[in-house]
């Protein structure tokens, strides 16, 4: 049997996931330049958590900050990307420009995590606020919180999408950039506004993630894998399919791992490897992905 | 200063290889590569891996020695047998060379069966998240490369004695020297055109009759083994192999910057940047403790000032200091063809 | 069912000589929409046919199966007597069947002269080793230069030989194009459009080369072009297509007389 912290970890994990990977297909799919900073922008965040709980506070003082700082930072990263498309930079340098996004925070976040270090007098190079959650019915709030967090948005996305004149005209312009543009849809407010939204929900999701697990300024880098690996697994250029793929990925990445490990304990330090080689098999077997194929069953019927 | 010197000329060739082969990859023959540093993680594992073990087995050292478990005891006892023996020091590190040439080129082919079948960005993205993968894998494994510690190597130059630390620069400027030369010759030859062809237009390069399947695979091949080697040099010249260091940071987003900066396609544009920014970066490294008064590391500083460069370059000079420039006809006849009209 | 059989109408000469492209029975299709059905066609060596019909009629999917950019759904197309149905586009250029775009595709960041240099079949510096020794491949390397002036002058292009193929002309690119497929010592070149937006005093100059071409090298055509008006009086032989079908063929006068052939234009 799977131990319980196992499945909770999972659980935790593919929530946080699924919406990082939801982002960003999201922004994949509005500008077609994958957004190289999105993660290093989603656990940012991460180190407001850790401030407001050094201060005494409870972790989840943070979210609406961290939604602000995700969704600030992601908006002038738009307005960049896209002032450099519109004098016709080509794919490379679209992506270098958000290698520079990536590359000042990652450097930012060492910074304060050296402040940090001087002004509290702790070691801010890695860290895991779990000591500063708390419990409902026995089990740690965060798994709540990240649960409820992600179902709402998800649903909440979803209204706003069908249900919204702002949802319609952005789908419009996910369907066919040029196309709403000719229509009179202000595709740059709509773009921005997304963009905003979506790097917000990278730093809320990134401001959850120390709660459970340990922090460090390389996570990015890291978890960049992990996200990859849902959005292929879902489909690069499906929404749904990458919130699915998250959970495939956050579940075979904890779980999987773990029922190997029983047999290979070496196996578990390898965790976000096995994320990559089910990325590599899915590139290579079903470039799609579940999206795909779902849309393969339905057509084929 | 002498010292500071031969470090930053030598740190110079290293990135002057990494350099060339991208340019080689992107800015010829047009494959977008953000995972530069997985045959330079290979090559440097590679390197932390064989010739220790290997110089274990020939001089019969005890067996209940790990080369990794009880790294120190056995660098040890290496350097007392290789400092009288120069000529299995040389052997060790062209083994090492030629294993990690060969490794890498087969990796190069493997790595072609995903790089032709995805659109770009998709590569990119790949590539970037399989080197990480292996970065991982090289911190995790402790038998491998001394896992998030990292290994003691041994240094193939120590029969120099007091000159011992001077031996792998030297070494790394004359190899460089040789792999300039090849790449120079080959972008100067009908081969250089040919890869800038398959850039401009994959299905015009295969309707004029080229494979352009078989030359990226080849080109790939080649590039994976040089930066194999740069990983190797860089291995042996550092003395030891941390492999958590081989960051995407530094082993692929600089270059990145370096050709980006000098001139994408332009071979002695990409020189000029690689040499301007490694002088930048290890004057800034070495004269850190002059900013003793900061509440940060300043090395912090490097990314942001790496970005800022980026987003000038990419703003006002998207082609780069020195921009590629095709050869006038009359020129190549008279320069490279030896033709007199 | 259209007649298979062939009769050369300009050119009574041509009447002897062996086909040297066979098209036969080919359909392809996307999705469940045909493209090209059933399509026969022949085209003897040494001449220039002519394939005309309206806009999505199959003529550009046909020229794409024959170079093998698309690979037919049925049928067989035979190349000097070989199979090229299944062959890689490189291959089929290596035995001598070459082509044009519609938009053209030139290098745009090499010179007109690279563009054509690098056209150059079984160059000894394009091997990856072989390119480090420049005395393995210099001889060739001077020939093929030698040949690019030759073919600069043919089609006009003398004084371009240092121009970035990108800051050409419409009717430049079209020049540079045909100077692209002269290279490459074809049997045979399908053109696409090769006058298509060049004004009639050019087109009539590139037709014109295309004639000396076939009489200088005995090169054979097939072509794909709209301006009619222009184009007839260059060809020896016309095949029509509509909606994916072979609808006609015969000689350009009695295409010319086909009254309701206009009709399927019109449409």
């Amino acid at each position: 049997m799977i131990p319980l912290p196992i499945l909770l970890t999972a659980l935790v994990y593919s929530f946080i996931l699924s919406l990082l990977a939801m982002g960003f297909t999201l922004q994949y799919i509005t500008l077609s330049v994958p957004n190289l900073a999105y993660a290093t922008i989603a656990f940012a965040s991460t180190y407001l958590t850790l401030t407001f709980s050094l201060m005494g506070l409870t972790p989840y003082v943070t979210m609406p900050f961290a939604f602000i700082l995700g969704g600030a930072i992601s908006f002038m990263l738009y307005k960049f990307v896209s002032f450099l498309r519109d004098r016709g930079t080509s794919i490379v340098g679209l992506m270098m420009a958000t290698i520079v996004f990536d590359l000042i925070i990652y450097a930012g976040m060492n910074i304060y995590a050296d402040y940090l270090a001087t002004v509290f007098k702790i070691y801010a190079g890695s860290f895991s606020l779990s000591e500063f959650d708390f419990k409902i019915f026995s089990f740690p709030a965060v798994l709540f919180v990240s649960g409820i967090t992600s179902i709402s948005l998800v649903v909440f996305f979803t209204l706003m999408l069908v249900k919204t004149k702002f949802g319609v005209a952005m789908r419009a312009v996910m369907e066919n950039y040029n196309l709403a543009s000719v229509h009179g849809i202000n595709t740059e407010r709509i773009l921005s506004t997304a963009w905003f939204f979506v790097g917000g929900l990278a730093g809320l999701s990134g401001s959850l993630y120390p709660i459970w697990f340990a922090m460090d300024p390389w996570v990015g880098a890291r978890m960049f894998i992990s996200i990859f690996a849902a959005c292929v697994v879902g489909g690069l250029r499906s929404i749904y399919g990458s919130l699915l793929g998250g959970f495939i990925i956050a579940f075979s990445e904890v779980v999987v791992t773990y029922l190997f490990s029983i047999y290979f304990p070496w196996v578990w330090a390898y965790r976000s490897v096995t994320s990559m080689v089910i990325a590599a098999i899915a590139l290579v077997e079903m470039p799609s992905g579940i999206a795909g194929l779902i849309q393969k069953f339905r057509g084929g019927r | 200063m002498i010292d500071l010197i031969i470090d930053i000329i030598a740190f110079f060739c290293i990135y002057a290889i990494i350099t060339l082969s991208l340019n080689f990859q992107q800015g010829y023959t047009g494959i977008f590569n953000l995972g530069l540093y997985f045959p330079i993680i290979v090559g440097a594992i590679i390197t932390a891996y064989l010739p220790g073990r290997l110089a274990m087995i020939i001089y019969g050292i005890d067996s209940k020695l790990d080369f990794s478990a009880n790294n120190a005891v056995v660098v040890s006892i290496l350097r007392s047998k290789l400092s009288s023996d120069p000529i299995m020091s040389i052997m060790l590190l062209v083994l090492t060379m030629a294993i990690v040439a060969l490794t890498c080129y087969v990796l190069g082919f493997l790595s072609a069966y995903p790089a032709l079948k995805l659109p770009a960005d998709y590569l990119a993205l790949f590539m970037l998240c399989a080197s990480e993968s292996l970065r991982v894998i090289g911190m995790q494994t402790d038998w491998l490369a001394g896992g998030v510690m990292g290994i003691t190597i041994v240094n193939p130059f120590w029969w120099l004695g007091g000159f011992s630390y001077y031996g792998m620069p030297v070494f790394t400027i004359l190899a460089t020297l040789f792999i300039i030369l090849l790449y120079q010759r080959m972008c100067d030859s009908p081969l250089g055109r040919l890869l800038k062809s398959i850039r401009e237009n994959e299905l015009t390069a295969e309707s004029v009759g080229k494979d352009v399947n078989k030359i990226k695979r080849t080109t790939l091949a080649f590039s994976f083994t040089m930066l194999g080697l740069a990983g190797v040099l860089h291995a042996f010249m550092m003395g030891a192999v941390v492999v958590g260091g081989y960051t995407r940071v530094d082993f692929s987003f600089w270059p990145w910057l370096m050709m980006i900066i000098g001139g994408t396609g332009n071979n002695i544009g990409v020189f000029l940047g690689t040499f301007g920014l490694v002088l930048m970066r290890r004057i800034m490294i070495v004269g850190k403790h002059y900013f003793w008064f900061l509440p940060f590391n300043v090395v912090w500083f490097e990314p942001i000032l790496l970005a800022i460069m980026l987003m000038v370059t990419l703003i006002f000079r998207p082609e780069g200091i020195l921009p590629e420039k095709s050869p006038r006809i009359k020129d190549y006849m008279r320069k490279v063809l030896k033709l007199e009209s | 069912m259209v007649s298979q059989t062939l009769s050369v109408g300009q050119n009574p000469s041509l009447k002897e000589n062996k086909p040297i492209l066979i098209v036969d029975n080919v359909s392809k299709r996307f999705g469940s929409f045909y493209a090209l059905q059933n399509i026969f066609l022949t085209v003897p060596e040494k001449s220039i046919v002519l394939l005309i019909g309206p806009n999505g009629s199959g003529k550009t999917t046909l020229i794409n199966c024959i170079s093998g950019v698309y690979k037919p759904d049925g049928g067989k197309i035979l190349f000097n007597e070989k199979d090229i149905t299944k062959m890689q586009i490189h291959d089929i250029v290596r035995i001598g069947l070459v082509r044009s775009f519609q938009v053209p595709a030139p290098f745009k960041k090499l010179t007109v002269a690279e563009n054509l240099l690098v056209c150059g079949q079984n160059n000894p510096g394009e091997n990856f080793l072989r390119s480090l020794n420049r005395r393995r491949w210099r001889v060739f390397e001077r020939e093929l230069v030698e040949r690019m002036f030759k073919v600069l002058r043919t089609v006009g292009l003398e004084d371009k030989a240092d121009t970035l193929a990108g800051e050409l002309s419409g009717g430049q690119l079209k020049l540079l194009e045909l100077g692209r497929l002269l290279m490459m010592n074809p049997k045979m070149m399908l053109l696409d459009e090769p006058i298509g937006g060049v004004n009639p005093v050019l087109a009539n100059k590139i037709l014109s080369h295309i004639i000396d071409i076939r009489n200088e090298f005995g090169a054979s055509f097939m072509i794909v072009e709209h301006r009619l008006d222009i184009v007839m009086k260059y060809v020896d032989y016309v095949y029509v297509l509509s909606k994916g079908n072979l609808i006609a063929s015969g000689s350009p006068t009695e295409i010319v007389e086909k009254k309701e052939l206009y009709d399927v234009y019109l449409a």
